[in-house]
């Protein structure tokens, strides 16, 4: 392989937020941005094995996944599903202020995220405390037919479905809260302007991917009959 | 040269170009809009029965609403399009782990014991036989259980829930819950649980449905 | 060409091994290098325990009765040999310790692309190995390194804790993959076009995308798992209404495709070793290169033959069956295009070679036994015994270990800035070549002629097969002792190494050995192949 060399006068112009081995801003940001969807691949695929068994439960036991899931509350799925919604447009709109250097509507818009992702724990809240109290908890933990809930067929594994899904949504829920605080503490520091907000635009990826998720969520644990 | 990109060892003439696209406030506004409206087609949906339809209406307007997300709120119609190929290329992976797993389940038509696993629990279901069900595999919480709840359940638990349950679903065919008389309590009649016989789902289960060891 | 222009304008800089001093430069560091090294000596540890835990395996069968382990004991051992080779050694090895090294260098960027990540990643690699670890005192695991339910969740022990351990080097697994595949599209050097690239670095692409694809699966499926083993969630316990079936499914969607992640970067290795050793371009760059990305996306439609007779339905097996053929074509492409290379090229019978060569013979034994195993007839009466055990011996230690120690010697001047001796590195290659060979072609004999796998005891009749084995097992662990012994002396006693010791071309000669802290002094601009052997290009084959 012939290879020439060239002087290494290139870093004239490195701005402060542009780590050592890259060359420009761009490539910086492509790299990031590419990273960033890998990663939400691979939070697709993980999900993706959930979504599979929730199917395949569905698909053998029919009669005992209706039975199970009247008993989720409709109205509070639809709330949080709204509340996720608007999460995301508030979140988009971050990184829309982001890329116009607007760091008080970033501001503002973060805090709006953040509220609604808190509104959404809330309601988690409240639906987690309504099962586990009447005992529906996930595999051998349950014991609602002790509590004068009869269901048809094996209810428990329908439960443990939900919690898990539901549960691995929370999660990513509440990092996704954290990693939003992290991008509010840097915003005031006035990290964030229309050369540099990669940041602010991947965490909005990773947030819309678990608006995304819910999505599929709702219908499929909810409404679905 | 300082400023070059090189991206798949090409130059690159203006490497800011393929992340900075600033869409109108406007669009954001009509996707949200579209995005509550789905939500609301798809809870009025799931109030008409569709029967064996409601599943992929379900999918299908999820599906519309996260293609608009992404299209949207996360710019995939902007974006470099490797990331476009990257999120597809996922979902073809998605769908070959579905399609496969999803079409052993299906062809299955159990030749021996072993491969009957779903089905054995729908039979015995079919059977009238009572199912273990959650706590049952415990004996001794489902006995504590069962002393705590003896002077009869709905006991403070009606609540938002009750009306759930005169749905018409549930008719009572498999509810006899895997009582306990194998554990020694005489007591299971009197608390109105079904009466299925005493570990009959035991004698019957193949060999390979109960796990060694017990729980 | 050849020879980097000289430095002469350069004041001289240290290396990256004494760019920094202190123990917290090395915990802290973000320097591909420096992790690769810490990854080495990691995985390097991993191997030499696991590796006496195969020992002991092979000594408690050298009778036919009880030696000196139970039933029970020789179920945990063999289970901790298999999860740590697999999930701390094999994954890890080549990907996590050379790639790091060497991805950077051989694409002529500063680092990766994201090397505070790749520090990350490191540390969860740990975390998940001392959980593993911690499993020995917690009353270790007797699964067997596939976790197969129910038995998985019914089995006491520290299974749960095992199975969080193998979620955790899944994430660090996943972090490492995203690096490299972001590495690769957006790091390489002014020039450096996709058929300019390094083969080493399109096996490590095509393993980068696999992990980034299947891994994830992984996760899920082992969290399930341990949520059916604290709560029985009823999707893998046959007891709750599950179908432990539908666990091997999940589990092999990702660890069919590991397997490929184990050896496509063995591939790469090789593809380097045969071209500069015998000073020839490699033959089929492009089908080469090309074979590795169907290999990966081929690996994600055959993991149901590993499920032949698990109660999976027939036409699946048969679908499966009939797919998992299709491997073998992009396989053989590669063994062909490589067995070409060798032809008529100026062959020198230094030890990377010998590793080179005998990788030819015994991973393509391992790959055709993998033929017969694939057939479902012929699986019917092979599955579960030791010709099953001596294929998969054959692929992860005669193709991804041997390519490991090949490629450990290739660069190890280039890592470590010293030369090991060339004699000591031969007769350690051929004692592995014998002791290998010696334990794992008679096992082809005994799971022909029945001996299931996993026991501790076995029938009279297989007496001698078993001990020939269990003696080839005592050469090989020679073999690898003796050359732990001369690499490490090389480090205090070798000769210095020269910046292009092998005379090759990739990028990462074009640097001195060891590497500068930013690995180049000035950005390399690539003009031409990687393999382009300026002597050959003159006058046909001299040296």
């Amino acid at each position: 392989m012939s290879t020439t060399s060239h002087g290494s006068g290139q870093h004239e112009e490195y701005p402060p937020y542009l780590a050592h081995h890259f060359d420009t801003m761009g490539q910086q940001a492509g790299a990031a941005k590419l990273g960033m969807w890998l990663f939400l691949a691979t939070e697709i695929l993980m999900f993706s094995g959930l979504f599979l068994a929730y199917f395949i439960i569905r698909y053998f036991y029919p009669d005992m996944m209706l039975s199970a899931h009247e008993f989720l509350q409709k109205e509070a799925g639809a709330l949080n599903t709204v509340v996720l919604l608007i999460s995301s447009y508030t979140m988009a709109m971050a990184v829309r202020a982001a890329q116009t250097s607007n760091t008080p509507s970033l501001k503002r818009n973060l805090l709006w995220t953040l509220l609604c992702a808190g509104i959404f724990m809330v309601v988690k809240y409240f639906e987690y405390s309504a099962k586990i109290e009447h005992g529906m908890l996930p595999g051998r933990f349950y014991e609602a037919h002790y509590h004068g809930y009869e269901l048809v067929g094996l209810p428990h594994i329908f439960f443990a479905v939900y919690f898990t899904m539901t549960g691995l949504h929370g999660v990513h829920v509440l990092v996704g809260m954290g990693i939003i605080t992290w991008i509010y503490i840097r915003a005031s520091r006035g990290d964030f302007h229309s050369g540099n907000y990669i940041a602010v635009e991947n965490t909005g990826l990773y947030w819309h991917l678990v608006d995304l998720i819910w999505i599929f969520l709702f219908p499929l644990l909810y409404l679905v009959r | 040269m300082g400023s070059q990109v090189y991206v798949n060892g090409k130059e690159i003439e203006n490497p800011h170009e393929f992340h900075h696209h600033v869409a109108p406030k406007k669009q954001y506004v009509q996707v949200l809009g579209a995005l509550l409206v789905l939500t609301v087609l798809t809870v009025a949906v799931s109030y008409a029965d569709l029967g064996p339809l409601s599943l992929p209406v379900a999918m299908l307007v999820a599906a519309v609403k996260a293609s608009l997300v992404c299209a949207f709120f996360m710019h995939l119609k902007d974006d470099d399009r490797f990331n476009v190929f990257v999120f597809v290329g996922t979902l073809l992976f998605v769908a070959i782990f579905f399609s496969f797993t999803l079409f052993d389940l299906g062809a299955r038509n159990a030749v021996n014991d072993e491969q009957k696993t779903f089905e054995y629990w729908n039979d015995e279901a079919a059977a009238g036989n009572a199912l273990k069900v959650g706590v049952d595999h415990v004996p001794e919480k489902a006995a504590a259980l069962k002393a705590a709840h003896a002077g009869g359940h709905g006991d403070g638990h009606g609540g938002d829930h009750g009306d759930a349950k005169a749905e018409g679903h549930g008719d009572a065919k498999a509810e006899g819950h895997g009582d306990a008389k194998a554990e020694g309590h005489g007591d299971a009649k009197a608390e109105g649980h079904g009466d299925a016989p005493a570990g009959e789902h035991e004698a019957k289960a193949p060999a390979n449905h109960e796990a060694p060891g017990g729980h | 060409m050849a020879h980097h222009p000289a430095h002469a304008d350069h004041a001289p800089e240290p290396d990256y091994i004494r760019a920094k001093k202190g123990i917290m430069s090395w915990l802290v560091t973000v320097d591909h290098k420096r992790l690769g090294l810490m990854y080495l000596a990691s995985v390097l540890f991993f191997f030499l325990v696991a590796g006496i835990l195969a020992i002991a395996l092979r000594t408690e069968l050298f009778t036919p009765g009880q030696d000196f382990m139970s039933a029970q004991t020789y179920n945990k051992v063999f289970t901790l040999h298999g999860a740590i080779m697999v999930f701390l050694f094999i994954i890890p090895s080549v990907p996590a310790a050379m790639g790091n090294f060497l991805l950077p260098l051989m694409l002529g960027a500063k680092d990766v692309a994201f090397p505070k990540l790749n520090l990350l990643s490191f540390y969860v690699f740990s975390v998940a190995a001392i959980m593993f670890i911690s499993t020995l005192v917690m009353g270790s695991i007797d699964t067997g390194w596939t976790f197969y339910t129910p038995y998985s969740t019914a089995t006491g022990g520290a299974a749960t804790m095992a199975v969080f351990a193998v979620f955790v080097a899944g994430f660090s697994s996943i972090l490492t993959g995203v690096n490299f595949v972001v590495t690769v599209h957006r790091m390489r050097a002014p020039g450096q076009t996709w058929d300019r690239l390094p083969l080493f670095v399109w096996a490590i692409y095509a393993t980068a995308v696999i992990q980034v694809l299947a891994t994830p699966v992984l996760a899920i499926t082992v969290l399930l798992l341990g949520l059916e083993r604290i709560f029985g969630v009823g999707i893998f316990d046959p007891a709750l209404g599950g179908d432990p079936v539908l666990f091997q499914h999940f589990f092999w969607f990702y660890s069919h495709p590991a397997v490929y992640i184990m050896i496509l970067p063995g591939f790469g290795i090789i593809s380097e070793l045969l071209t500069v050793h015998s000073r020839k371009h490699i033959f089929g760059y492009k089908a080469i290169a090309l074979s590795s990305v169907a290999i990966a996306i081929i690996s994600f439609l055959v993991w149901g033959h590993h499920m032949f007779v698990s109660g999976q339905s027939e036409l699946a097996g048969i679908v499966f069956s009939f797919l998992t053929f299709a491997v073998a074509v992009p396989t053989a492409i590669k063994v062909f295009s490589w067995v070409a290379t060798l032809y008529k090229g100026s062959i020198s019978y230094t030890t990377p070679m010998w590793y080179g060569l005998m990788f030819l013979w015994t991973f393509t034994i391992g790959g055709l036994t993998g033929l017969y195993l694939g057939t479902l007839s012929i699986d019917v009466h092979l599955h579960d015994t030791y010709f099953v055990v001596a294929h998969f011996h054959y692929v992860m230690v005669g193709g991804t270990v041997v390519a490991f120690i090949g490629g450990l010697h290739h660069w190890w001047g280039k890592m470590t800035g010293k030369m090991y001796n060339e004699k000591a590195g031969a007769i350690g290659a051929l004692l592995v070549f014998v002791g290998f060979n010696g334990t794992f072609l008679t096992q082809f004999f005994l799971g022909h002629q029945g001996m299931p796998r996993r026991y501790y005891a076995y029938l009279s009749e297989y007496q001698f097969l078993h001990q020939i084995s269990t003696i080839g097992s005592w050469i090989l662990a020679a073999g690898l002792l003796w050359t732990m012994i001369y690499l490490l002396h090389s480090l205090w006693y070798g000769e210095k190494a020269t910046g292009n010791y092998w005379n090759a071309t990739s990028l990462e000669w074009h640097t001195q050995s060891p590497p500068i802290e930013h690995n180049f002094h000035d950005t390399p601009h690539v003009t031409g192949s990687p393999y382009d052997f300026p002597e050959i290009d003159k006058s046909g084959a001299t040296h």
